[in-house]
């Protein structure tokens, strides 16, 4: 299957539209402010589908489809979430178990039909949905285990690639700061089609075994960014998360939290040019620079030394990262020095998006976590690519490449 | 489009103002007790209009400068085309352009690897004095350009727009 630009910015929309139509009906039962904040399709390893989720308890709708597209989707609420839509609708509804369910599946109910719907118009075919479900668990254990195989024609046997597309808007509360989130998984064979009759043209179409290819290269970029951390400060650190997703431009900003972050900012230049980011949290940045330092240091706030060792920290792991990209494009990839950033998360991304917001509507961003368990520390690496320039790297990717990005230290240094 | 004016039953047995988010590429506008509020402006220009006889009050938060350089069919993207449809929205619920005043926070120079011309930020400011001049919108308050984020809180009853950084406290303007 081939995923063009078109297309997916298109199914984009179509996703973030069902998501706030779905988002109006349940405003008007229950008289609550809610808006939808980001919509994204993220192509990611099926281990990885709801990581966001993290440990908390969650309770939802979940619906199969079939028809023109086939899968399952979710609607998934915290705790706290759904007690407010439960006392919206029933007051006192919250206390009474039975009764918060009900009103959770009553409201899910009425929103995914519009969810559904929604892209059946667009289609124009029709998309059957079952009865929901009402579903409760911690985690991502709440999600469905999702369909079968990202790509039959690749072979995901021989890759080992197992990668899912999944459409996720997150909606936010106006009057609380909670957040809902409706996911939906595509089987892949329908969604291949509805895509292929959708595109406009085969010119900016990208094959999808090469954006899972770029995935797994991404992956191995920041394990290499991770064991030159490892190597920095003796702390074990290992890559988590990586997924590619795709976006308006006006949504890469919030692929970041409005806290204040550090970190460095590099312009990459080459095929493709883009931006890459590696940013700490604040208290992660301080623990990171303390680990580093000869001697102990136990301030209480963010020093000229702190910013000195996070500004090497960021040029070490930029290049582990990078060299991993260059190393299975097969090009170079040169980057501009380190520029230290300590700021709102949000108000670092944004100049970024907008200079690439130059050029296209929408973006692939590439995401990417790691975590340790020895002290609180996480590191987030984001890379913004120039979209026609991607396109032009991934056509010249020979897949069998992926193999090469094996972590090799002593090229690094 | 919504007019929030603060008295949902909510706001009112909370005793907190409403709060209306307004995201990036989006504006939104308010009377009353509500408050508008937008996070994490770094180049991109918050532009904060305000009708004193109404109480009305409207915040666009625009990513880039001019809708002419490109194709979107999202005004609010944009500082000129943002603005403007900004105006008439506030017109569109009661407000007047002859009366109202604005604010202007954001357009940082911050991340900027241009290496010709001048940035984004810049830009955004450029255009969005020339767009409020086009209406004869007076600007009576501003904190721009700098290398820092910002975010916004605006009193749609005041016209008070509260200026937040990361690294620099707060102002009101």
């Amino acid at each position: 299957m081939k995923v063009d630009i078109q297309s997916l910015g298109t199914f984009n929309r179509l996703a973030h539209e069902g998501a706030e139509q779905a988002t109006r009906s349940m405003c008007q039962m229950t008289g609550l402010d809610a808006a939808v904040d980001v919509t994204k399709i993220t192509l990611v390893d099926r281990a990885d589908v709801g990581e966001q989720l993290a440990g908390g308890e969650f309770v939802g709708v979940q619906f199969g489809f079939e028809g023109e597209l086939a899968g399952d989707t979710v609607l998934v609420f915290d705790r706290r979430g759904s007690e407010t839509i439960a006392e919206a609708l029933v007051p006192g509804g919250a206390d009474d178990g039975g009764m918060a369910r009900s009103s959770v599946a009553e409201i899910g109910n009425i929103m995914m039909s519009g969810f559904i719907d929604g892209w059946a118009d667009y289609l124009e075919a029709s998309i059957e949905h079952t009865p929901p479900t009402y579903v409760e668990g911690t985690g991502r254990e709440i999600l469905p285990a999702g369909p079968e195989s990202t790509d039959t024609e690749s072979g995901d046997a021989d890759s080992g690639l197992d990668q899912v597309f999944v459409f996720k808007s997150e909606i936010e509360w106006l009057d609380e700061s909670v957040s809902f989130y409706i996911y939906m998984l595509p089987e892949y064979d329908p969604l291949a089609g509805v895509i292929g009759r959708h595109a406009d043209s085969e010119d900016d179409a990208i094959p999808v075994d090469k954006l899972q290819v770029f995935n797994e290269m991404t992956y191995d970029g920041t394990q290499r960014a991770a064991e030159n951390v490892e190597m920095m400060t003796g702390i074990e650190t290992e890559a988590e998360v990586t997924q590619l997703s795709f976006a308006p431009i006006e949504d890469v900003p919030k692929q970041v939290g409005t806290d204040t972050y550090v970190g460095t900012v590099v312009e990459f230049t080459g095929v493709p040019s883009g931006f890459l980011l590696v940013l700490f949290d604040e208290a992660s940045a301080v623990h990171i620079a303390e680990a580093m330092m000869p001697v102990e240091m136990d301030a209480d706030e963010f020093t000229d030394q702190h910013e000195s060792a996070i500004e090497e920290l960021g040029n070490i792991m930029t290049s582990g990262f990078v060299d991993g990209w260059a190393n299975v494009l097969q090009t170079t990839v040169d980057h501009t020095p380190p520029r230290l950033v300590h700021d709102m998360g949000r108000a670092i991304v944004d100049p970024l998006a907008a200079q690439v917001g130059q050029h296209q509507e929408h973006a692939f961003i590439i995401d990417s976590e790691m975590r340790t368990d020895d002290i609180a520390f996480g590191a987030e690496i984001h890379a913004l690519p120039n979209e026609k320039e991607l396109r032009e790297a991934l056509d010249e990717l020979l897949v069998e490449r992926a193999d090469q990005t094996e972590a090799d230290v002593e090229q690094i240094f | 489009m919504k007019v929030y004016d603060g008295s949902t039953a909510e706001g009112a047995s909370t005793g907190e103002p409403d709060r209306v988010k307004v995201g990036i590429a989006e504006y939104r506008v308010a009377s009353g007790e509500a408050v508008l509020t937008t996070s994490g402006l770094g180049s991109c220009l918050g532009v904060a209009l305000h009708d004193a006889e109404t109480e009305t009050a409207g915040l666009v938060h625009a990513m880039l400068p001019s809708k002419d350089e490109m194709e979107s069919d999202n005004d609010a993207k944009f500082a000129d085309s943002g603005i403007r449809e900004l105006v008439r929205e506030l017109e569109r619920s009661g407000a007047d352009r002859a009366r109202m005043e604005a604010k202007i926070a954001g357009g940082s120079d911050m991340l900027d690897f241009s290496e010709n011309g001048s940035g984004i930020g810049v830009r955004n400011v450029e255009v969005g004095r020339r767009t409020l001049e086009e209406f004869d919108i007076p600007v009576v308050g501003e904190d721009v350009g700098g290398d820092h984020g910002r975010s916004l809180r605006l009193e749609a009853h005041s016209g008070t727009l509260v200026v937040k950084s990361a690294n620099h406290g707060s102002l009101r303007l």
